[in-house]
């Protein structure tokens, strides 16, 4: 975990990337040839043709071996490759092929692939890499991104770690690849926290957990004496703000991830609950309890003052930061029932933004700011799903006996979230579009995720 | 009485009048049948290229002359029949004005007789076999000959009739210049295809957000055999990670797609130089 010093990344200035150059350089010259013969052409020469319509599917990807340097990393090397297949066939978008179908078997990966090869087997990207150890010990990881297609390198970089890091780097390369083969970042260096369920039924055992994206680097955050709720990251840090059930009342808690220390938010005469961070990570936002009603307070972590944001005899909780930190949206039953409201950060006036059939919680904006997830509770059902900020587009993505507890990747595009069957919960992924639903494995029951931001 | 008859008839009659009028002056709808017409509504450009036809075509010459002496002269008489000649040779037993060597035929043994009888006649006969004969090996030639841009007129069982109705001078109608004819355009289907081949292998970038930025224009030349010649050129600049990953997209759907064999090699004039454009809006549109 103390490796973010020690990785660096290169961008590689190899004959390729000289070649690229050289090539771009040569098109460019031909572009200006073109323009200027393109002058002397009748334009009605020139068929055209509107294309308007796609086809988003996910895109087959044949990712290689990753060579090793020496005997001793083969296995680790092999690993790297299968880590980087899990993860973008996970994400849904792409399609590794099968190994066993590879015509072409790559065996340095700085010689530019025979693409006919990868094309007959309807690759579209092919990622080629290799694994060394240097002389001091560290491991030098690098890979290529090729469009076999185009004939051309996509993309190319070396990283240098710790060799017990190599997952992460994986992860790294994977997301490297994801960015450059889908336009966003990738969301495959991260983890998650939740909340670990042991136990009989009525007598759960609550812990909080920390895993990667993938489930693996399981460890455990809390002993399990006090009941753990809603564990929420800061976006900026490896920290975590969560609701524990010690004595007494129950309190907002942080927590640093590395270090194990925590410490309570504020000092306040009754319950506080639902925290979470602004995008800054400067400040926690959370709910406090007086009497029958439940208002927004936010205090800064710094100076530790806190600011009442709302004041009804409601129950407003749930508040969530837009990502530029400008806004705030939260659940309050002000009109009856529980309603998704939108207010600016300082307070104000919120208005109402869900409109649909039944009862709307849980909302959480996206980092991309596209949406707000939320839990939505309608004839018996529990669904969890997505609307535009201003209410609009709302759209119902899974809906079963139980869901809930919606928590955005990084980069905005799956979202996280609990089912309960009936025997108790685990937690599941969707794509933002609807598609794409996985179960998530852990170790027993899990419920409250929460996704950290990407780590490097 | 007769004051009271005759009210009561000038009343009557008024009524009738009234109801006359009524009747046949009431506003009746303009019985417009809605009948469903397609319509294809193409541009300038399209158009110009529906009708352009193609050079190498033989009929291109002859047709303009045609019609312009038609328009200009309303006696078309002997030109277009030369024409005529020219062209499709059928015609010619009957336009060629073949009443004018027979009476030179005639004229010339009446004086030649005289002199040299055999000669002039064996000459004229020969004469009158050597012409026919050339032309008959002409149409023989150009019947069976194949070429594509006459399939619609082979298929057609009205030419006939149509030189009937269309007189001689307009039985040459030239095909090339018009829609109807089987000038060598891109049928529509054909470029629906192209494009159904395009739309189903372009994977754009979901993760756009303006898709308004990530129009993406590639101007592709192809060879005869449907494949892509040089690298497809992006005509659109941008800036971004996703602009490229669009881009990338584009391009891709076009290697992908060849060889685009659902082109004729016959129409490659028309579809040697194509710009497509990818545009994503409708896609990602809220």
């Amino acid at each position: 975990m103390v490796l973010i010093a020690d990785m660096k990344t290169v961008i590689d200035l190899s004959s390729f990337n000289r070649r690229r150059v050289l090539l771009a350089g040569a098109s460019l010259g031909a572009g200006l040839g073109f323009a200027s013969l393109g002058g002397i052409r009748r334009a009605a020469a020139v068929l055209r043709l509107d294309v308007t319509q796609g086809n988003v599917q996910p895109m087959p990807v044949a990712i290689t071996d990753f060579g090793p340097g020496s005997a001793g990393e083969a296995e680790m090397a092999r690993n790297v490759s299968g880590i980087i297949s899990a993860n973008l066939k996970r994400c849904g978008l792409f399609a590794p092929i099968d190994p066993a179908a590879f015509i072409e078997k790559i065996v340095n990966s700085d010689a530019v692939p025979r693409f006919p090869d990868w094309r007959a087997i309807n690759a579209q990207a092919l990622v080629t890499g290799r694994l060394t150890r240097q002389g001091d010990g560290r491991l030098k990881a690098e890979f290529r991104l090729w469009d076999v297609f185009a004939g051309q390198q996509l993309a190319g970089q070396q990283y240098f770690t710790t060799p017990e890091n190599w997952r992460r780097v994986a992860h790294i390369i994977s997301d490297a690849i994801y960015e450059r083969l889908t336009g966003e970042k990738g969301y495959f260096d991260s983890r998650i926290v939740f909340v670990d369920e042991t136990g009989p039924k009525d007598r759960r055992v609550k812990r909080l957990a920390i895993m990667d994206q993938d489930s693996a680097n399981l460890r455990y955050l809390t002993r399990g004496q006090d009941l753990v709720l809603t564990p929420r990251f800061n976006p900026s840090t490896q920290e975590i703000t969560y609701m524990s059930y010690g004595q007494g009342d129950p309190r907002v808690l942080l927590l640093n991830i590395e270090t194990g220390q925590s410490e309570v938010v504020g000092n306040f005469p009754g319950m506080t609950f639902a925290p979470r961070f602004s995008p800054d990570g400067q400040r926690v936002i959370m709910s406090l309890q007086q009497g029958g009603s439940s208002n927004l307070f936010v205090m800064d972590l710094r100076s530790r003052r806190t600011t009442r944001l709302t004041d009804t005899a409601a129950i407003d909780t749930s508040p969530s930061y837009s990502p530029n930190g400008q806004q705030i949206c939260f659940e309050s039953d002000r009109g009856g029932r529980q309603q998704i409201y939108v207010m600016g950060a300082g307070g104000g006036a919120a208005q109402r933004i869900s409109f649909g059939e039944g009862s709307y919680s849980t909302p959480v904006w996206s980092p991309r700011g596209d949406f707000i997830a939320f839990t939505r509770q309608a004839g018996g059902k529990f669904g969890i799903g997505i609307m535009k900020p201003d209410g609009s587009g709302e759209r119902v993505l899974t809906e079963g006996f139980h869901n809930e507890g919606p928590t955005f990747a990084p980069n905005g595009r799956v979202l996280m979230f609990f089912r309960d069957l009936g025997a108790g919960p685990s937690l599941y992924t969707i794509d933002v579009t609807g598609r794409n639903e996985q179960k998530v494995p852990t170790p027993s029951f899990a419920s409250d995720p929460a996704w950290s931001p990407l780590l490097a | 009485m007769n004051f009271r008859t005759s009210s009561i008839v000038s009343a009557g009659a008024h009524v009738a009048f009234l109801g006359w009028c009524v009747l046949t002056f009431s506003g009746k709808p303009l019985d417009a049948a809605p009948q469903s017409i397609p319509v294809d509504v193409i541009s300038a450009e399209q158009f110009s290229q529906i009708t352009k036809g193609v050079e190498k075509a033989k009929p291109k010459e002859t047709p303009k002359p045609l019609v312009e002496k038609k328009a200009d002269e309303p006696k078309p008489a002997p030109e277009p029949v030369e024409k005529v000649v020219e062209k499709k040779p059928e015609i010619k037993p009957t336009s060629e004005p073949k009443p004018q060597p027979p009476a030179k035929e005639e004229k010339k043994p009446e004086k030649k007789v005289e002199e040299k009888k055999p000669d002039p006649i064996a000459e004229a006969l020969k004469k009158e076999e050597k012409k026919p004969e050339p032309k008959k090996k002409e149409v023989v030639k150009e019947q069976p000959k194949f070429d594509a841009s006459k399939i619609a007129a082979l298929l057609d069982k009205r030419a006939p009739q149509r030189q009937a109705s269309a007189g001689q001078e307009l039985s040459n109608a030239p095909s090339l210049g018009t829609a109807q004819g089987s000038a060598k355009t891109l049928s529509q289907s054909e470029i629906d295809a192209l494009r159904a081949r395009l739309m189903s292998l372009w994977n754009p970038p979901v993760g756009i957000k303006n898709p308004e930025d990530y129009i993406i224009r590639v101007r592709i030349q192809l060879k005869r055999d449907g494949t892509v010649g040089a690298p497809p050129m992006v005509l659109t600049s941008g800036h971004g990670i996703l602009f490229e990953t669009a881009r990338d997209s584009a391009v891709r759907a076009v290697f992908r797609g060849a060889p685009y064999t659902m082109l004729r090699p016959e129409t490659y004039d028309l579809w040697k130089d194509i710009e497509v454009t990818f545009d994503p809006r409708d896609m990602f549109r809220g």
